[in-house]
């Protein structure tokens, strides 16, 4: 039996690039809205949100991007990937143009553990471009259809600097509605900027919001994520209650390859979602 | 199970038998010691070597192949050439290791095409080791001179006869296709096979690998002992890529005139880089650190995510190594 | 040879116990026999585990640069190591290029300098053949310690008279046999970089092979690709290589390197009047230009 595409692994799907956002003034930050070129691809990619899945151009290679787009955005996905001069994906990604066509293969890795947080209230905290995932579960829970089974949700993010805020569009109607208690922040301010100044785990601390019956979704640079633990821990929230997503160098994206392991998980496959106290005892409490 | 003896001037006719609708690899000369190669009808077989230089893994997990094309329509897969292979002479320790390969690459979530593919048309025929060398270590790794796991067939040489006893179905299969070319073994053949094989199992080294698990486990990356260890590390890849278990890989988009083509390379976590992101971060910076990953995968994830030592002590990362750095030594150490 | 091992022992107790290095970078018995590996001697007591025989094979060398580098963890200032060095001739050499190189500062590196009579090549003597030196040692025309800082006094084995022999019998083939013949060892090669990580000049932080933007060559083992990183490497080491033979000694395919790296040694030395490794004072001919220089290269060979 010869390897067939369908049962491939390795093997992306063609998608167009339907739409390209530039996030961010350094314009480093792309969203890329993907259709899939063949309606069977579409049926047969069912994400959660949390996952990811690696995009590829041909001839550049491929990279584990997370899924931006809410599972139910049910005509496109979409990623927003970050450009490095080093990248040879990123780099390759930025200098294309609406109606090309590159691959995706995925969804992997597991997801948020949307079901558990049912019934809870939900604290996101988020810096950088690491909000992807958490913005597809934003969506998601403040879906109609969604917002009944969650409880109060509090929202911190930041970035450096205003024009570095990911999703401006959505962060003002999520600021603007009532279903969602949103904090965006900004490392430094410049003069058009007339909202919160100061880290995220600085306004963390201001905010407070209550671990009570809460789950808290953690998604940053390593740095934030490190001062942010302890103000989380502060409030009451257990390691186990404390839920965030991990990074690594990936390949395959499937637990073969080898190379994203941390002790004996792989982020691709066993994670990248992983809780704060999962991570401690993966790197043996030295997070 | 089946069992058959053949002298072992008659391989040539089995040779051309399976060569009929197959292909037959054995350990050939080809200048530099025996490797695992195509034996043709002019190649002389050569029967007294103590491993291939080259561990067989790469019949069914090669140093890289082109596994896809990207396409007009989307990415064509590379097929993987038909026909069935017999693979004659392969050390026990090496068809351990592909015992362990399936548990990474036919897994109920995610099965590799390619090496299931080749692993399902292939037919492993072991040779029982009867001087082993000094850096083998298998007896201590799950492993014996005459281990049966993972071959389908294991053949042992006794004076001028080959002695063979089918582990599989297909084992089987291929003895009884075959069956007008063997007799059958004699009472005195057999006890020679036990007898070889006890005595084969004395002349190999002992590791301390009781408890390895936990002592592993409690070395954390951070402890001086990986640094020291790795300190007289090159880092290259010679006992990754020597290695009949080391099965971590990448998958290269490139294009070659007007193709555009999937690669997919053997690589090695003792590269730096290999966990080198594209922001330019790299969680593993130090020697150290990527030595207690190659150390740690072997004896204490691969323990934790299948049950098995990812080692079979073949010995080939010892031989070679050019800063001749020792697994033995190094467990040994780091357990201490 | 055990008298030449006491001397080195007493003279790395001494530099060790005042203070005048850190480390001793030397050899000591590795686990199987015929095989010694490098030995990182930092106290007075650990110089006793220094040794001294024929199988002390490995360039040493190879190790100076990533000591000398300041380590990723040290923030602000940081002093570099005093490093003394076991070295036969031709790693002094290695060193002497390193220090050219920019990669260490002469001062910081001390040389000891030892008799070399030529190393056993472990395969030879396993094969129990008579000449059980190596093919390189064989063809060494500089056996004897020179520039050291610190000579061990012993006997050095004879220089060879002509170590060009086997170049010149592949110069005397066609260019086509010549391809053949670099295609078929090449070939061999699994890519592990053996030949690399042990050549002491290749100190690169970014090897051109695993550069990925741009990337210069795919990361499998077609033809193209193996002879690519072969030749590029190579024609790195034009005036830089010393035949110390790490690269062959590591390679675990048994690829001839040296047959292709000698032959650019010999044309540097014929073309330029350059050997690498033994002044501190000239310039490496890819670093300096004169008037009568060959410009063979652009006429093509043969041709002024």
């Amino acid at each position: 039996m010869s390897p067939s595409v369908a049962a491939n692994p390795y093997l992306a799907h063609p998608v167009t690039i339907r739409k390209i956002i530039i996030e961010n003034e350094a314009k480093d930050l792309k969203t890329f809205r993907l259709e899939f070129c063949n309606a069977s691809d579409r049926a047969g990619f069912r994400h959660e949100c949390g996952q990811f899945a690696m995009l590829s151009v041909p001839g550049a290679g491929e990279s584990p991007i997370g899924i931006a787009s809410s599972p139910l955005d049910a005509e496109y996905i979409e990623f927003t990937v970050k450009r490095y001069a080093t990248g040879a994906v990123s780099s390759a990604l930025h200098a294309m143009d609406e109606g090309d066509r590159i691959g995706v293969r995925g969804p992997y890795g597991n997801s948020y553990p949307l079901a558990q947080m049912e019934g809870k209230n939900i604290v996101i905290v988020s810096g950088g471009f690491a909000f992807t995932t958490l913005r597809a579960t934003i969506r998601y829970m403040l879906d109609k259809r969604n917002r009944a089974r969650f409880g109060k949700i509090v929202a911190i993010y930041g970035s450096r600097s205003p024009g570095e805020l990911l999703y401006k569009d959505e962060l003002k109607l999520w600021q603007e509605s009532g279903d969602i208690d949103m904090h965006v922040t900004v490392d430094k301010a410049d003069q058009g900027w007339t909202g919160r100044e100061g880290f995220v785990p600085t306004v963390l601390g201001e905010v407070k919001p209550s671990s009570d019956n809460a789950v808290a979704l953690v998604c940053g640079p390593p740095i934030m994520l490190k001062f942010t633990m302890k103000p989380l821990l502060e409030l009451g929230f257990a390691p186990d209650r404390i839920i965030t997503s991990l990074e690594r160098r990936m390949s395959c994206g499937i637990g073969k390859c080898g190379r994203c392991n941390i002790g004996a998980k792989y982020v691709c496959k066993d994670g990248p979602v992983f809780t704060y106290q999962q991570m401690q005892e993966l790197c043996g409490g030295q997070f | 199970m089946a069992q058959g003896s053949i002298k072992k001037a008659d391989l040539g006719k089995l040779i051309e038998a399976v060569r009929r609708d197959g292909r037959f690899f054995g350990p050939i000369d080809q200048g530099d010691g025996a490797c695992l190669a195509e034996v043709t009808p002019d190649a002389v077989l050569k029967l007294d070597y103590a491993n291939f230089t080259l561990p067989p893994k790469r019949m069914f997990f090669p140093r890289s192949e082109v596994i896809a094309t990207h396409e007009a329509s989307g990415m064509a897969a590379v097929p993987v050439q038909e026909g069935q292979v017999v693979l004659f002479g392969v050390r026990p320790c090496d068809a351990l290791a592909l015992t362990y390969l399936d548990k990474v690459f036919v897994d109920k979530q995610f099965t590799d095409p390619y090496y299931r593919s080749r692993r399902e048309r292939t037919l492993v025929i072991s040779l029982a080791c009867r001087e082993p060398a000094a850096t083998c270590f298998c007896t201590s790794v799950h492993g014996a001179p005459d281990g049966r796991a993972g071959a389908d067939i294991l053949a042992v040489e006794v004076g001028e006869a080959l002695v063979l006893e089918s582990l599989t179905k297909a084992g089987e299969a291929f003895m009884t296709h075959h069956a007008k070319l063997f007799a059958s073994p004699t009472p005195a053949q057999r006890t020679a096979c036990d007898a070889q094989a006890s005595e084969a199992a004395k002349k190999v080294s002992a590791v301390p690998i009781d408890g390895l698990k936990a002592k592993l486990s409690g070395c954390a990356e951070n402890a001086g002992v990986w640094d020291d260890i790795a300190e007289r590390c090159l880092a290259c890849g010679v006992c990754t890529y020597l290695c009949p278990t080391c099965h971590c890989f990448g998958l290269y988009d490139e294009q070659v005139g007007q193709t555009m083509r999937r690669v997919r390379a053997q690589d090695a976590c003792t590269f730096p880089t290999f966990t080198q992101e594209a922001s330019g971060h790299n969680p593993r910076t130090r020697h150290g650190m990527r030595m207690r990953q190659r150390v740690m995968h072997k004896f204490c994830y691969a323990t934790e995510n299948f049950g098995d030592i990812f080692c079979v002590g073949c010995g080939r990362c010892v031989a070679s190594c050019p800063a001749h750095l020792d697994i033995r030594e190094t467990i040994t150490e780091v357990s201490q | 040879m055990r008298d030449v091992q006491d001397k080195l022992r007493a003279t790395a107790k001494d530099l060790l116990a005042s203070g005048k290095v850190e480390l001793v970078l030397g050899f000591e018995p590795a686990s199987l026999p015929m095989r010694t590996r490098a030995c990182f001697a930092r106290t007075a007591d650990a110089a006793e585990r220094l040794v001294w025989n024929e199988f002390c094979s490995q360039n040493l060398a190879a190790y100076l640069p990533r000591l000398f580098e300041k380590p990723a963890h040290i923030r602000g200032d940081w002093t570099p190591p005093k490093v003394a060095v076991v070295t036969k001739n031709c790693d002094a050499r290695s060193i002497i290029g390193l220090v050219k190189e920019h990669q260490l500062a002469r001062e910081n590196v001390v040389i000891i300098g030892m008799p070399c009579q030529g190393m056993v090549d472990p395969e030879k003597a396993a094969a129990t053949v008579d000449e059980r030196i190596a093919q390189a040692c064989l063809e060494c025309v500089s056996p004897s310690p020179i520039g050291a800082d610190i000579l061990i006094e012993g006997q050095s084995r004879p220089a060879a008279a002509d170590r060009f022999q086997r170049v010149k019998d592949f110069e005397a083939l066609t260019p086509a046999q010549r391809w053949d013949a670099f295609v078929k060892e090449i070939s061999k090669c699994t890519r592990c970089y053996a030949c690399r990580q042990a050549c002491p000049n290749c100190y690169c932080k970014s090897c051109f092979i695993e550069q990925s933007k741009p990337s210069w060559a795919g990361a499998g083992d077609d033809l193209a690709d193996l002879l690519l990183f072969h030749i590029g490497r190579m024609f790195h080491q034009a005036g830089r290589c010393v035949e110390c033979d790490a690269c062959v000694r590591a390679c675990p395919m048994g690829i001839d390197l040296r047959l292709f790296t000698q032959k650019l040694v010999k044309d540097v030395e014929e073309l330029f009047g350059y050997v690498p490794g033994v002044s501190l004072d000239d310039l490496p001919p890819l670093c300096t230009f004169q008037s009568d220089d060959s410009e063979c290269f652009v006429t093509g060979p043969g041709e002024e």
